[in-house]
């Protein structure tokens, strides 16, 4: 239930302890591996998100974003800076370790000078019109996953496990999905999604990781959505982590008061 | 030679320190929108309703210990008539357990959408009725607003109002003017005592606590202000031939208003229930009771509002049931008892943001009675927006039904910078 961890915050962080070489490593174990890598305490970082269109046209959003994990809880706050009609619009949400209980999320719309709590949205749902649904950014219990390690393969440099994922709910958005997910810093490097027919619809191609502190975070990447052929692109700079964000941070203060 | 190095060095130095200060100093941000919108009635002669230029500037500076904001406006009419004004202006001065916010601002309150019970800090611009975007009815109002936190969760808002400042209502002649009903024709209007002396007696005061976390947010909520629709004094006019009655003398009065209240918002199984209600004391209400005062009582009265919203895969969906209730109600009262309203939102957005489809519905269950706004927002480029709407006026009496006339279609192409 941790929201947009995985890919929207940058901060998919990795244990450096872990090696390449172990042996007779299932789909599922290389699953909670990847789960289960360290990850930053806190972290802030501006994202810069291009939606381009199947003729190249783009349309480009800032945001800056502050997040932070309470164990139990995780909140992020994202702060919106342009276009310019959605600037100082901010969006916070906190996310529930408890999978029965729906994310608590609020918006403020600096023309309504007003916090709002609104209804979460289905995790099918784009993400602010990109080709990145809220649940491509969530952080996957490996349990609602069939997982089936398929071969190993080097990609672009990166030795990589071949792991499958069939979701266990029928009703899920995608049949089935591939992740080249690297031996050596547990990120995947790409992924491949099917829809409901078994038909390729989204390929995510990770295009750098860079090391933050103590961590490993992807600081661009690309959805492209092959059957509409439009992609988004996620670019991830300024990235602080474990600052010792103050719990202030994630308030209805913190969305009036803006940056 | 030395000289001369140590010469550039500290201009150097002196210039770096300047880039340095400039760099820790917050920039002064400008934004606002351009803004042309046409509206024309739908009914012959099909007048236009409205043909309006508009520029909305914001100008904004804020460091971790103060701010300032200023918002000036300017609408342009086809005759060269323009309205300039300042929204808002005002200061803040941050600390880590208060916000100070002193000026001309916009004070907003509760959770209701498009009603406004505990939302009666700032007054309103109604001259076109309730179709301007909501920034744009409410105005600021010169105040000094205190926020003090007790924590993270805690906080507790005092207002101060040094001087009254009442709705504005549609001018005479305009076909947005709320239709009034008197049972004898206004003869005389006075209206020498509609306006508030300004002096301290006549402050304002408002109270807010709120309790904010994962569960709730909730408000609890007092104030001691002026009743923003004024009572209306009547008197007759007796025909000296007759001796009888020929007409009225109206006379629109302010009177202080108390009033407390609340408004929750919380999330149960996906949807949010929205609350919001407060408890009015000592309102006037006109009544043709013949022994009373000037044709006025004093009531106590409710008002309330239930909301439910869901966001359903791409659309949301929001609903809310409003009530107003006159308390130890007499029959000659003229308005009545119970007056009762629903409201309506259905919106979704498509093709990646480029289209929102929105259609709000105001709907008057007693006089079944309705206005029912049906918007598409296309937007080709980020900041640049065409909206296209129609504003459907439905039955014959009631607060939308009077304006049966004026059901209308408009566009309006904005830009945001």
């Amino acid at each position: 239930m941790k929201k947009m961890k995985l890919i929207l915050m940058g901060i998919a962080l990795l244990s450096l302890s872990q090696t390449s070489n172990i042996f007779a490593q299932t789909g599922k174990e290389i699953a909670f591996k990847v789960y289960n890598r360290p990850t930053a305490k806190d972290g802030e970082s501006d994202m810069k998100m291009t939606l381009i269109n199947k003729k190249g046209g783009k349309r480009i959003r800032n945001i800056h974003q502050f997040y932070k994990d309470y164990g139990k809880v995780e909140k992020k706050i994202l702060f919106f800076k342009s276009p310019a009609d959605v600037k100082n619009t901010s969006f916070m949400n906190w996310s529930y370790d408890d999978a029965n209980k729906d994310d608590d999320q609020w918006l403020y719309l600096p023309a309504l000078k007003k916090v709002k709590r609104i209804s979460s949205s289905s995790k099918d749902n784009e993400f602010m019109g990109s080709d990145f649904t809220y649940a491509d950014m969530e952080k996957r219990h490996p349990d609602e996953d069939v997982h089936k390690l398929l071969k190993s393969e080097n990609l672009n440099g990166e030795d990589c496990w071949v792991v499958e994922a069939v979701p266990v709910d029928d009703d899920d958005m995608y049949s089935k999905k591939v992740a080249w997910i690297s031996k050596s810093k547990l990120l995947p490097m790409k992924m491949d999604y099917y829809d409901e027919d078994g038909e390729l619809l989204k390929i995510l191609t990770i295009n750098k990781i860079q090391k933050v502190g103590k961590y490993w975070v992807i600081t661009d990447e690309t959805m492209h959505n092959i059957q509409k052929n439009h992609k988004t692109n996620i670019l991830i700079s300024n990235m602080k982590v474990d600052q010792g964000l103050s719990d202030s941070k994630f308030t209805q203060r913190a969305m009036r008061k803006g940056l | 030679m030395k000289k001369k190095t140590l010469k550039i060095l500290f201009v150097l130095l002196f210039f770096g320190q300047i880039a340095i200060a400039q760099d820790e100093e917050p920039k002064l941000e400008i934004n606002g929108f351009v803004r042309t919108y046409l509206g024309v009635l739908t009914q012959e002669p099909q007048n236009y309703s409205i043909f309006q230029n508009t520029v909305n500037l914001e100008l904004q500076k804020q460091s971790d210990k103060i701010g300032f904001y200023i918002n000036p406006y300017l609408y342009q009419y086809p005759k060269g008539e323009m309205n300039f004004g300042l929204r808002e202006m005002y200061i803040d001065l941050f600390s880590d357990k208060y916000d100070l916010r002193l000026g001309k601002q916009q004070i907003i309150w509760g959770q209701a959408d498009g009603v406004f019970i505990t939302d009666i800090v700032t007054p309103k611009d109604l001259t076109e009725f309730l179709l301007r975007d909501f920034n744009e009815i409410r105005m600021g109002i010169t105040s000094a607003k205190l926020n003090y936190y007790f924590n993270d969760e805690n906080s507790l808002q005092l207002v101060w109002i040094p001087a009254f400042q009442p709705t504005i209502l549609p001018e005479e002649n305009s076909i947005w003017r709320p239709k009034m009903q008197f049972p004898l024709p206004v003869l005389e209007k006075d209206c020498t005592k509609k306006e508030i002396p300004l002096k301290l007696e006549n402050s304002e005061f408002f109270a807010k606590y709120s309790l904010n976390n994962a569960f709730i947010d909730l408000s609890i909520m007092g104030g001691y202000t002026w009743d923003d629709d004024p009572a209306m004094h009547i008197n007759k006019i007796i025909d000296p031939a007759t001796m009888k009655p020929k007409g009225i003398k109206l006379t629109p009065e302010h009177h202080r208003l108390t009033l407390a209240g609340g408004s929750f918002s919380t999330d149960i199984a996906g949807f949010i229930l929205r609350g919001e209600g407060a408890y009015y004391f000592d309102k006037y209400f006109n009544t043709q009771d013949p022994g009373a005062k000037d044709a006025l009582v004093e009531k106590d009265y409710i008002n309330y509002v239930v909301g439910l919203d869901k966001t359903i895969g791409d659309w949301r969906i929001s609903g809310q049931f409003i009530q107003k209730i006159i308390l130890d109600y007499d029959d000659p009262i003229m308005q009545d008892q119970y007056q009762n309203l629903a409201t309506f939102l259905l919106s979704k957005s498509m093709f990646r943001e480029k289209v929102r489809f929105e259609w709000f519905t105001y709907y008057g269950i007693d006089n079944q009675d309705a206005l029912s706004r049906i918007r598409v927002f296309y937007m080709p480029y980020d900041a640049l927006s065409f909206e296209f709407g129609t504003n459907i006026f439905i039955g014959d009496k009631g607060m939308f039904g009077q304006y049966n006339d004026n059901d209308m279609i408009y566009t309006r192409v904005k830009y945001n910078f």
